[in-house]
């Protein structure tokens, strides 16, 4: 018989870690449907976020780098206007240097939007001729001669400052322009919040940024956000070629050109956590919702995998039980076979010892006194022969009912009557002992389709052990009743109980805890092949310290309609 | 006195047919012993018996052969099986062959003569 086609090793379940393995495998199972499940989300997602974002990027370049040539365009081009309004204006006034008042009707003319703050006259040695504008008394009498950008423009005949204060208190552009038949100059300063509109008004998304700096790294117009961003640490945007760029550094999108003829550099700046605000917000959902997923999976897997690895465990307890019990069969077989064995052999031998004594008798009746001093002896002798020839064949005959294959005398049983019956072979000798006997059986119990006379046989045996396990004065009580098809007997005594070396051994042939001559260690063997051959069971246990419980359970009969 | 039985014994045990049937015919019995199966039907195809004592452990065949094949032969005395090893199903084969009786061995002598007597009456 094939008994170790196990999938777990037998060893697992006795063995200390017996535990962990069946914990390993629960965390493992967990851990598998929880990767299978969760994993590829998780890729997913990362993968879906990195496109969208990559792609995002892509564009936004793009879009800023057209967005950075419009306003470049356009920053020229209003610079470059100013500039040639100006110089129209000297061209079309004639030689001499305007005065006063025509040059409030100048400015009047040329300033319709308000971008010019004020004019001025300047004459060829430095000296102010004119003013129109609020600044009239600050620069009365002051002269320009040593000024750079009074020299610039009577040498190139145009110059555009640099966004600065001065002695105004304001940020202002200077526009100054002549002529070379002329003998003076205009010159115009810029409202630099218009010009600073100009810059600011770029779509850059919010937290974006706009401005100019100069080759100084000095801002030309105001941050947007107010943020100081330190062109010096853009050291690739300020490289000098005036080459259009866009790049990205941390966690924004730089794109820069120069202007002004490449004075200036024009940079604009996404920020990308905030224009990608929605996207990080949605990408945190996934997330969440992910791990949501996970501990969702988690739970039931785990849930599964616990009942699933539990009655995994409890099958293969019932198989290691139910091999235990194949091989304690095997071995009942085998010691039956050889107990009948040596019971022939025995028997033999013993028949001619018997028969010899017994004609040893009969021939000293035919001696006479005279002829034979001890005859009385040699019959006393060879009567006790044949008492020990008796003796050994009662245990030969023992080990043979042991073995033998009885399967006579089935028939339809009520084990209550035959346990009651069994109960009063006893009650004389329980009640010699003050030993109380009570019996209860189940009303309705089913019959049983059995042999009575072998389960009489396990009754009695069973109650025998009893009566000796129990001291004067103790209690054996026997119920029985029926569940799911099966009649259960269940003795129970008042006996010390089973010590549990005895337990392994109770129904091995020959295993006997009482003394010597008292019992041949059969009687619970023999009870259990009965048992067994009858289809039922027996089996023993402690009532916690309250003496033994054997419990022998039989197929009930199924009851028949009505 | 009533007339004794004729008893032919079987059994493979040489000291125990020796012994059983001397003191048989010490007590009057007409007795034989042989000790294998094909010595027994060998036996009753002479003559016949009144009863056999048959062993169902033989040498040559079992008890329940020796039965089937003295049953061809057509003698069929009252049979008495004696065996050191019961086992039920021997038994109940050798009853349902004619067998009148099953008995274990040791057995006390007294015990099988009046067996014998009241198997041949």
């Amino acid at each position: 018989m094939k008994l170790h086609a196990a999938t777990i090793p037998a060893a697992a379940l006795k063995s200390p870690s017996r535990l962990s393995y069946y914990r390993r495998q629960k965390g493992l199972f967990v851990l598998l449907v929880l990767l299978v499940s969760v994993l590829p989300l998780l890729v997913l997602s990362w993968t879906a976020a990195r496109h969208y974002e990559e792609s995002w990027l892509a564009r936004s370049s793009q879009e800023l780098r057209g967005l950075l040539e419009s306003r470049r365009a356009i920053i020229d081009l209003f610079l470059r206007g100013q500039e040639d309004l100006l110089a129209g204006t000297v061209e079309l006034h004639g030689q001499a240097p305007p005065v006063a008042a025509e040059l409030e009707r100048l400015l009047a003319a040329i300033n319709r939007r308000g971008v010019i703050t004020d004019l001025g006259v300047i004459g060829a040695d430095g000296r102010h001729l004119a003013y129109v504008g609020p600044y009239s008394r600050q620069l009365a009498g002051r002269n320009y001669q040593e000024a750079a950008w009074f020299r610039e423009v009577m040498a190139s005949g145009r110059y555009v400052s640099d966004v600065f204060s001065g002695f105004r208190g304001v940020p202002h552009i200077v526009v100054a322009v002549t002529s070379p038949d002329r003998s003076w100059l205009l010159r115009a300063t810029i409202n630099s919040e218009f010009f600073d509109s100009l810059v600011t008004s770029a779509e850059v998304g919010p937290g974006g940024d706009a401005f100019i700096v100069n080759r100084r790294d000095e801002f030309q117009t105001r941050s947007k956000s107010g943020r100081a961003i330190d062109a010096t640490s853009l050291p690739e945007l300020n490289a000098g070629d005036g080459e259009a760029r866009v790049e990205r550094q941390g966690d924004f999108l730089y794109a820069s050109v120069g202007v002004k003829n490449n004075d200036w550099l024009l940079v604009l700046a996404v920020d990308i956590r905030s224009s990608l605000a929605g996207f990080y917000r949605a990408r945190q959902w996934t997330r969440l919702l992910i791990a949501g997923a996970g501990g969702l999976v988690l739970l039931v897997a785990a849930a599964l995998v616990h009942g699933m690895v539990n009655r995994i465990e409890t099958a293969d307890r019932e198989r290691l039980q139910l091999n235990d019990r194949i091989r304690q069969a095997e071995k009942m077989a085998l010691v039956g076979r050889l107990a009948a064995g040596v019971a022939h052999e025995i028997n033999n031998p013993l028949q001619i010892i018997g028969d010899q004594a017994g004609y040893i008798e009969e021939l000293l009746e035919e001696e006479t006194a005279d002829s034979m001093r001890n005859q009385e002896e040699c019959r006393e002798s060879a009567t006790r022969i044949r008492a020990q020839v008796k003796r050994a064949s009662t245990i030969t005959h023992r080990l043979l009912g042991f073995s033998r294959a009885r399967e006579t005398g089935r028939r339809t049983t009520d084990v209550g009557s035959l346990l009651r019956e069994t109960f009063s072979f006893l009650e004389k000798e329980a009640a010699n002992h003050r030993i109380a006997m009570a019996c209860l059986v189940e009303e309705n119990l089913p019959l049983a389709d059995t042999d009575p006379g072998q389960l009489q046989q396990v009754f009695l045996n069973i109650l025998n052990n009893a009566l000796d396990a129990v001291e004067d004065g103790g209690r054996i009580a026997v119920e029985a009743r029926h569940d799911a098809g099966r009649i259960v007997v269940e003795f129970a005594d008042s006996g010390p109980g089973l010590a549990p070396a005895s337990l392994a051994r109770l129904f091995d042939p020959f295993f006997t805890t009482k003394e010597r001559g008292k019992g041949t260690g059969l009687g619970l063997s023999i009870s259990y092949s009965i048992m067994q051959r009858l289809g039922g069971d027996i089996q023993a246990r402690n009532n916690g310290k309250n003496g033994a419980v054997f419990t022998v359970t039989l197929p009930a009969k199924a009851r028949q309609a009505a | 006195m009533e007339k004794k039985p004729s008893v032919l014994v079987v059994d493979d045990e040489v000291d125990f047919v020796d012994f059983l049937v001397r003191r048989l015919q010490k007590r009057g019995v007409p007795c034989e012993g042989v000790f294998t199966g094909m010595d027994a039907v060998r036996r009753l195809k002479k003559g016949p018996v009144d009863v056999m004592l048959l062993d169902m452990h033989l040498p040559d065949m079992s008890g329940t052969d020796t039965l089937r094949a003295l049953r061809r032969v057509g003698h069929a005395p009252r049979v008495l099986i004696l065996s050191g090893h019961a086992s039920a199903r021997d038994g109940r084969e050798g009853l349902e062959l004619g067998a009148s009786d099953y008995l274990l061995k040791p057995i006390e002598f007294d015990t099988l003569y009046h067996r014998l007597l009241a198997a041949g009456r």
